[in-house]
């Protein structure tokens, strides 16, 4: 059911639960074989008053928890028991036997709290079958026994339902009955205190009222059930039931209280919670736990350039998922900026009102804590870039090697073996020898060009002299494909950022030549803002990303190392742009 | 021909001299590093200076600004620079707007013995030697609109040598044609270029590289 459509079913709902009610007082005023009809008849009004209004009430509130719903459901059910005030044989006889439906499901409520639900199989396997002995067991009981209250004056109507008279097995039924009770009533008893010890302190504070009043009903309907066993004579058992029923009919206004101090004392708190934070802006995370009630209580930044959650010491975390069965999270935002979250006991689901007060309050002491998260998350960045670009450059120093071993050596060995052997001609064949230096001295060109551009691939020379201006000319003239300069820094930059831009700069046009389909690259290097900006764009088929490319990635790693961010923005068919920003306020 | 010679590496430097005293020329000078090199200059007054770009204690670019101190203080001795790298910035930067006695050079021409000498030659008789590779970048640089297109592949060729520095018999030796043709297909050029006529060679170098640059 939506939430539009709620409110008038549960008005209807109320409307046919307070006509009822009435029906029950008049069943009661007018009964022959009542005793005390009066009081009776108030105590009655009381329960189903109650049960209905509050449950109502919370069913309201939460309108996904099933506990309004059952405590709605007490109260038609006690109507069942205000039949047995009707001197109409077949109602009387309905009325005896669904007395005890309401108790059943009094029980349940507590058992369930505090979703409505009942959390485990054996839970649900115990209130089935605390169902089926109170209907199925008292219909065997009224069965054999035609008179269910000897000892009553007035005489109640007769049974409807008995069809033999077996005093015998009346009795067996009876204490069968009994003892089932006691078993269900003892089980129920050590799921509540097990319960109340498994909880965390949020959740006791929930679960208290609702777990106390249950307990209290669980210790009623057990001394009932052990003077019914002592001695079963009418007149006690209706000395007690007064104030029976009158602690039943409490026990919804204390469920009721309990939520309405709930209410007070969140306001309460956040109050209090405002001033704290404030005041002490170190000590957030304590000062929300207190003020939710959750020493487990942890805050996650969110980080908008990284698209992640960091926790206070600025490392990634991730949040909890929808079907954590402890754990949630409740994001904060201000002004429709996501600022972080709080990750609470899941328990506190329960009460989102308190939450997103917690919330509410907590968003502006967050975001000037984010900042600081913020700065550690970058140093922990930094360090994991530091570690990468140890990685690389051992990597780069391999590469290095294999190329010096493959390339250069290898061409110098074969020069070394071709100057032995012309060495060795150049008395008895002059002309060999010649042709063979010839060839050696093609090799020793090469091993030349290899070195040359080994060396350049590690560090242009030209950089250093001259600059970004001129290495990047440099590069452009060994292109391949047209690459216009727009712009470069006149001004020398730190040396650290010149290379940083020269390799974004290479390495793009190196991608360009392998895969872009491009017709002609453009280079603009820019100081903006303290930040040297590098953009290579091409023309190309696009799509290119820096999960792709091995070459971006270790890029971006090596910008990373000077704060530098690398971007790529390819969409398919439109081009590439690789835009670095490297900070580089002094030179 | 007199030549300083200045080089940080021994074994270069000892090579390149053996091999210019065996093409006649007197090596009057050698050198270490840029200091050296300009109190052996200022001392003997060669004719041609060879100039490693790299050396002590930078080894950075001390033999480029080496090379324009001489250029500066004695104009009639010529500067021939030898790089590991060839970069355009270097060359263009050496020429600057006079390329009376200059040459920039990738130090493996040394290897090519007789177009070496040739280059140390020209250098020293006031002439240009710019290496093949800077020309061929900057003839074969890829451009939007390659105004280059106009030029028959010929002229291309003619255009590539002159940048060099040749004159126009080194560039009829070079691609056995005679000097006449050379100079058929020079004319042309500068027309189709739209340059200005320039008697000197070296003045042609600048001519053709102001060109080259600013397309």
């Amino acid at each position: 059911m939506n939430q539009s459509g709620l409110r008038p079913a549960l008005v209807a709902i109320g409307a046919f639960g307070a006509l009822l009610a009435s029906l029950a007082v008049v069943i009661t005023l007018t009964s022959d074989h009542a005793e005390k009809r009066g009081v009776v008849a108030a105590i009655s009004l009381a329960i189903m008053a109650a049960y209905i209004g509050t449950g109502l009430f919370a069913w309201s509130r939460r309108p996904h928890n099933r506990t309004g719903a059952l405590m709605t459901a007490v109260g038609f059910a006690y109507f069942m028991c205000v039949l047995t005030a009707s001197d109409q044989e077949v109602v009387f006889a309905i009325g005896v036997l669904l007395s005890s439906v309401f108790l059943v499901i009094a029980l349940h409520m507590v058992l369930a709290f505090p979703t409505g639900r009942l959390a485990t199989a054996g839970l649900r396997r115990l209130m089935a079958t605390a169902y089926v002995a109170a209907v199925v067991m008292q219909l065997a009981w009224m069965l054999v026994t035609p008179d269910v209250c000897p000892d009553c004056t007035p005489r109640p109507p007769d049974n409807a339902f008995a069809i033999w008279d077996a005093p015998t097995a009346s009795d067996v039924i009876m204490i069968a009955a009994s003892a089932i009770a006691a078993a269900l009533l003892a089980a129920s008893a050590t799921v509540l205190v097990r319960r109340w010890r498994a909880a965390t302190r949020p959740g006791r504070r929930a679960l208290g009222p609702v777990l106390f009043t249950g307990l209290a009903l669980v210790a009623t309907l057990s001394a009932l059930l052990a003077v019914q066993a002592i001695d079963s004579s009418g007149a006690v058992v209706d000395v007690l039931s007064i104030p029976a029923l009158l602690a039943f009919a409490a026990l919804p206004y204390a469920f009721l209280a309990g939520l309405l101090r709930n209410r007070w004392s969140r306001a309460g708190a956040v109050g209090e919670l405002v001033e704290r934070l404030g005041a002490a802006r170190a000590r957030l995370t304590e000062t929300l736990a207190d003020a939710m009630g959750d020493p487990t209580l942890t805050l996650a930044y969110w980080l908008p350039q990284a698209q992640r959650f960091v926790d206070s010491s600025g490392r990634t975390m991730a949040l909890p998922v929808e079907t954590d069965p402890f754990r949630a999270a409740t994001l904060v935002e201000r002004d429709g900026e996501r600022i972080g979250a709080l990750v609470h006991d899941r328990s506190l689901c329960e009460e989102p009102e308190l939450v997103s007060a917690v919330a509410a309050a907590a968003a502006l002491a967050m975001a000037n804590e984010r900042l600081e998260a913020e700065l550690r998350a970058r140093l922990e960045d930094l360090s994991e870039s530091r570690a990468k670009l140890v990685e690389a450059s051992l990597a780069e120093r391999q590469r290095l090697e294999r190329d010096l071993h493959d390339g250069a050596q290898q061409r110098l060995v074969a020069l070394s073996l071709q100057v032995h052997v012309a060495r060795a001609k150049i008395t008895s064949d002059p002309d060999a020898a010649a042709a063979i230096l010839d060839r050696a001295r093609d090799e020793l060109r090469l091993a030349l060009e290899e070195l040359r551009e080994l060396a350049r691939g590690i560090h242009p020379a030209v950089l250093t002299d001259r600059g970004l201006g001129a290495a990047i000319a440099g590069l452009a003239s060994r292109f391949p494909l047209p690459v216009q300069i727009l712009t470069t820094p006149l001004a020398r930059l730190p040396t650290a950022v010149e290379a940083a831009a020269y390799f974004v700069v290479s390495e793009s046009l190196a991608n360009i030549a392998k895969s872009a389909g491009a017709s002609h690259a453009t280079v603009r290097v820019a100081r903006q803002n303290g930040m040297a900006v590098v953009e290579v764009h091409d023309d190309g088929c696009g799509g290119a990303s820096m999960e792709h490319g091995s070459g971006l990635r270790g890029l971006a790693d090596r910008l990373a190392g000077l704060d530098g961010r690398l971007e790529v923005v390819s969409p398919p068919g439109g081009g590439t742009t690789v835009r670095a920003r490297i900070p580089c306020e002094s030179s | 021909m007199r030549v300083v010679v200045a080089e940080d590496s021994v074994l270069l430097r000892e090579g390149v001299v053996r091999l210019l005293q065996e093409a006649g020329m007197e090596v009057v000078g050698q050198a270490g590093d840029a200091e050296d090199l300009l109190r052996k200059v200022r001392a003997h007054k060669p004719d041609v200076a060879l100039v490693d770009i790299r050396m002590p204690p930078t080894q950075t670019d001390e033999g480029l600004r080496a090379a324009a101190t001489i250029r500066a203080e004695q104009p009639q001795t010529g500067v021939l620079v030898l790089s590991q790298y060839v970069e355009e910035a270097y060359a263009l930067e050496l020429l600057a707007e006079n390329a009376e006695g200059v040459g920039y050079l990738l130090k493996d021409r040394v290897a090519d013995v007789e177009r070496f000498v040739d280059s140390v030659r020209r250098v020293g008789e006031g002439g240009s030697a710019l290496d093949p590779e800077v020309v061929a970048r900057l003839v074969g640089r890829r451009r939007r609109e390659d105004p280059l297109s106009v030029l028959s592949p010929r002229e291309r060729e003619v255009l590539g040598h002159m940048a060099e520095g040749r004159s126009n018999h080194g560039i009829a030796e070079a691609l056995v044609v005679t000097e006449r043709a050379v100079e058929k297909h020079v004319t042309s050029i500068f027309t189709k270029l739209n340059l200005p006529p320039a008697e000197d060679d070296h003045r042609r170098v600048l001519a053709v590289l102001t060109y080259l640059r600013s397309t």
